[in-house]
């Protein structure tokens, strides 16, 4: 039952990625221009505009194109970009690496701390304590994430000199100076997504409180804390990993503000600065990259969320 | 009394760089009375003057290399498809890895002069159909191998052809032919005769490259290229084996920071010691910030009017007087360009594009009488102006311009639409529109590209016959007062008869650390036309 759940969910996400493949493709096939005119630019003549569609195959039946493209992509091939001729894998791998860095450490911060405030948040509803946590990240997630970069910039780089204002990374650094050089987008991103995993941790938790057999637990006499870690928690865990999941999804490709107010090479920027230069091969690839993280992501906090509740490991 | 203005006139630092090379050897070899008089003789100062150049050469050049130290520059944009390859250049930061890394025959000086750079020497013949460049011996490649005619040669016939994409292609097109005349001697062969091919050669994309490649970042410029990534950055460290004197970093990092506002932070918080494109709104941050200072330099980039003269209302010639005594120019320089502008007289040729400005036409003053009367006489009482946010303070020329023209009963509509097809859909198809155009090195090109009767962008789709004439006659013409006088009444025509209502120029305006020395300040550019890499040193 529960590796039918599990292969069904995998299915699912497979679909999902094929159809949004399809999607992208037939999205950036619709823009005005082809690869070859762009490539070609003003100097195109019909000559050397059929020349080039012909070597990069665009002659050929959009069904046709797909399939290669969609070939070429399992094959890890992402194709050419117009900038220069280099290949779009290795413009996208160190930013890739970037972000996943980021994101990584984002992730590395943000998730204990979110879940360590969020349950003694629950653990002591309606105190002081409380009402400063919950009254903080709501603050928090109002906030849009640029006036929060901008913000901390002024505070901690401009006035202060604590901080470098920009995430300028020499390649050559020691570990505490590549902190140092996060520092700033660190600490933006840690804000504005635990400000929402702590409040989604809290009322998964208060919501699970209010069901009868905590009641009964609390009538029993069991310690508040001791119902919370051991009945409450793993009855919410599914809500909290479907948030971390949709937080660190975000992290990967929808930070491209933060990565523009730090100049951080990431591939979220890299992703806008080729829709700038028309350079669709790349924004091909890069979506395809948002897509497949979002899904596997989700994809696992379903997997997550089915694996620990006893209802659906153990059918009856 | 006399001599001694003159020496308070003339400074080192004013000196055009062929000058300032030859007064740099003199005081190095300790100079004598003999020395003085050939100063003298070479730049046509007095003799007072010359030894007081010496002396204030020494003490410039005392004060002058300190070598040694780094610097960071963050331009406005950066991509995937930055460029090493010359000819593709498109922008600020294609042009500053350029000069770091590569030469070009000629140099712009500050006020545009053209200065020798890889070309020793470059004389016209006495038409101006044919230029001979003597190449500097003695100058290597990054690689080590010796530059030579051949890669001039091959550089220049680049741009040329049916298969060059050099952007530049169209401007060279008067050169017929780049024949290799010597082992260090090049010529070049053009179909009419132009004066001003110098100047061109100093422009961003036609630095020299090596035969046989496409540049890739060997050149024979002040930096070598240590690292490239597109849309990130490039590092680079000094070039030992320069020919001249310069390169004063040991290295330099060059990068873009898209986020005006970040970017001033970064210049403010030290992480950058040089940045591109301030806005105004940034002018009083940078200012009162105690390490960093604002460089504003008069440029001719012009914030523009469109009135096209080959449709209604444009066509009326009263009309488009009245809009150009409507505009309120010292407001315009004061408040909307808060005084980083200069007065626009309704031509595109401004002071910064040096001795062919015509200085003597008289500015055209903010007059709502007149303005009234051309309006009334013209019989349009109402038009409408399309307005994008292509520039900078544009918006509000436009804002400024239809309050204006309520005050005297005229109703002007804008119309707003966004900058993104522009270009294309608005632009030289509105009867009334706004436009920004790029200084171009000469003053020449920069009216031949809108104004000569049939150019693809004559925006204003006035025709003038004279014009043209002139336009092809000023670039034979080597006698300095009888090209002034062309200038000017080129100029005239445009002021008074075109349908481009030009009110102020903006000045580029950068930011640079307070320890940054010796920045130049050619008007083509960004940071002194990007020429800063050779330049600049730190105090």
């Amino acid at each position: 039952m529960m590796t039918r759940m599990v292969m069904q969910r995998i299915g699912i996400g497979f679909g999902t990625l094929i159809v949004v493949s399809i999607i992208v493709f037939i999205a950036t096939s619709i823009l005005p221009g082809d690869v070859a005119q762009i490539v070609l630019g003003q100097s195109a003549t019909p000559e050397t505009l059929a020349a080039l569609r012909a070597q990069l195959g665009l002659d050929q039946p959009g069904y046709v194109r797909y399939f290669s493209w969609l070939g070429n992509m399992m094959t890890g091939d992402l194709g050419i970009s117009k900038a220069g001729g280099a290949t779009i894998s290795s413009l996208i791998g160190g930013r890739l690496g970037n972000t996943l860095m980021m994101a990584g450490w984002v992730a590395v911060i943000s998730i204990p701390i979110s879940i360590a405030l969020g349950l003694w948040a629950a653990m002591h509803p309606g105190t002081w304590l409380d009402r400063i946590v919950t009254f903080g990240t709501l603050s928090l997630i109002s906030v849009p994430e640029f006036f929060i970069a901008t913000v901390a910039v002024l505070i901690l780089a401009v006035e202060l000199h604590w901080l470098p204002s920009t995430a300028y990374m020499t390649g050559q650094e020691s570990f505490w100076e590549l902190m140092k050089a996060l520092a700033m987008p660190l600490i933006t991103l840690v804000i504005v997504v635990s400000a929402q995993m702590i409040r989604m941790t809290r009322a998964g938790i208060l919501n699970v409180m209010s069901s009868p057999y905590i009641e009964m637990a609390i009538l029993k006499g069991v310690p508040r804390g001791r119902i919370i870690m051991r009945h409450a928690f793993y009855n919410a865990i599914g809500p909290i990993v479907n948030v971390i999941a949709l937080n660190l999804a975000y992290l990967v490709s929808g930070v491209v503000i933060v990565e523009t107010i730090f100049a951080y090479p990431g591939l979220a920027k890299l992703m806008i600065d080729g829709v700038q230069t028309r350079d669709l091969p790349l924004v091909q690839a890069c979506a395809m990259i948002f897509c497949g993280t979002y899904v596997v992501l989700i994809l696992l906090a379903d997997i997550g969320s089915i694996l620990s509740n006893p209802r659906l490991r153990n059918p009856k | 009394m006399k001599d001694e203005k003159t020496n308070s006139e003339l400074d080192f630092r004013d000196l055009t760089q062929s000058d300032k090379d030859l007064v740099a050897k003199l005081v190095k070899g300790g100079f004598s009375r003999r020395e003085v008089l050939k100063l003298s003789m070479a730049t046509g100062v007095s003799l007072v003057a010359a030894e007081h150049l010496l002396f204030d050469g020494k003490a410039a050049i005392a004060a002058t290399p300190k070598k040694g130290g780094s610097v960071r520059m963050a331009s406005n944009l950066h991509g995937p498809d930055d460029q090493l390859d010359p000819t593709l250049f498109t922008s600020t930061i294609d042009y500053t890895r350029g000069r770091a890394t590569y030469n070009s025959l000629i140099q712009h000086a500050n006020d545009l002069t053209p200065q020798p750079e890889l070309a020793e020497s470059f004389e016209p013949n006495a038409n101006a159909t044919e230029w001979t460049f003597k190449i500097r011996n003695g100058v290597t490649f990054h690689d080590g191998k010796k530059l030579t005619a051949d890669d001039v040669v091959y550089t220049m016939k680049r741009h040329q052809g049916e298969q060059s994409t050099s952007v530049i292609k169209s401007l060279l097109e008067t050169v017929k032919e780049w024949k290799k005349t010597g082992p260090m001697e090049v010529k070049a062969v053009l179909s009419s005769p132009n004066a001003d091919l110098p100047t061109l050669l100093g422009m961003f994309q036609t630095k020299i490259v090596q035969d046989g490649t496409t540049g890739g970042g060997i050149g024979t410029g002040p930096y070598v290229m240590d690292s490239f990534q597109p849309g990130v950055k490039s590092v680079h460290s000094r070039n030992e084996n320069y020919w001249r004197e310069g390169a004063n970093l040991d290295a330099i990092e060059i990068t873009a920071i898209t986020d005006p506002v970040a970017r001033v932070n970064a210049l403010i918080s030290g992480d950058m010691q040089l940045v591109t494109q301030l806005e105004p709104n940034a002018f009083r941050q940078v200012e009162s910030a105690s390490n960093v200072e604002l460089l504003s330099t008069p440029a001719a980039l012009q914030l523009g009017i469109c009135v096209l003269r080959n449709t209604a209302p444009g066509n009326n010639d009263d009309f488009v007087l009245g809009m150009k005594y409507i505009q309120d120019r010292e407001r315009i320089v004061k408040r909307i360009l808060k005084g980083k502008g200069s007065l626009g007289n309704d031509t595109p040729v401004s002071p910064a594009h040096g001795k062919d400005f015509c200085s003597e036409l008289p500015q055209r003053p903010y007059d709502p009488d007149k303005a009234k009367f051309h309006f009334k006489k013209s019989g349009v009482s109402s038009a409408e102006l399309y307005v994008a946010p292509v520039a900078g303070g544009i918006e509000d020329i436009c804002l400024t311009a239809q309050a204006n023209c309520a005050k005297i009963g005229f109703d002007l509509k804008l119309k707003k639409v966004p900058t993104d097809g522009y270009w294309g859909a608005v632009w030289m198809k509105e009867p009334l529109n706004v436009v920004t155009w790029n200084m171009r090195p000469t003053a020449n090109i920069q009216m031949g590209i809108q104004f000569a009767p049939g150019a693809a962008w004559n925006d204003t789709f006035w025709d003038n016959a004279r014009l043209g004439e002139l336009l092809s006659l000023s670039l034979a013409e080597t006698d300095p007062a009888k090209r002034h006088t062309m200038f000017c009444e080129m100029q005239t025509l445009i002021h008074e008869g075109s349908g481009m209502v030009i009110p102020a120029f903006s000045n580029i305006n950068d930011g640079i650390a307070d320890n940054v020395m010796g920045m130049p300040t050619v008007p083509l550019g960004q940071l002194g036309a990007c020429e800063w890499p050779e330049f600049i040193w730190l105090a």
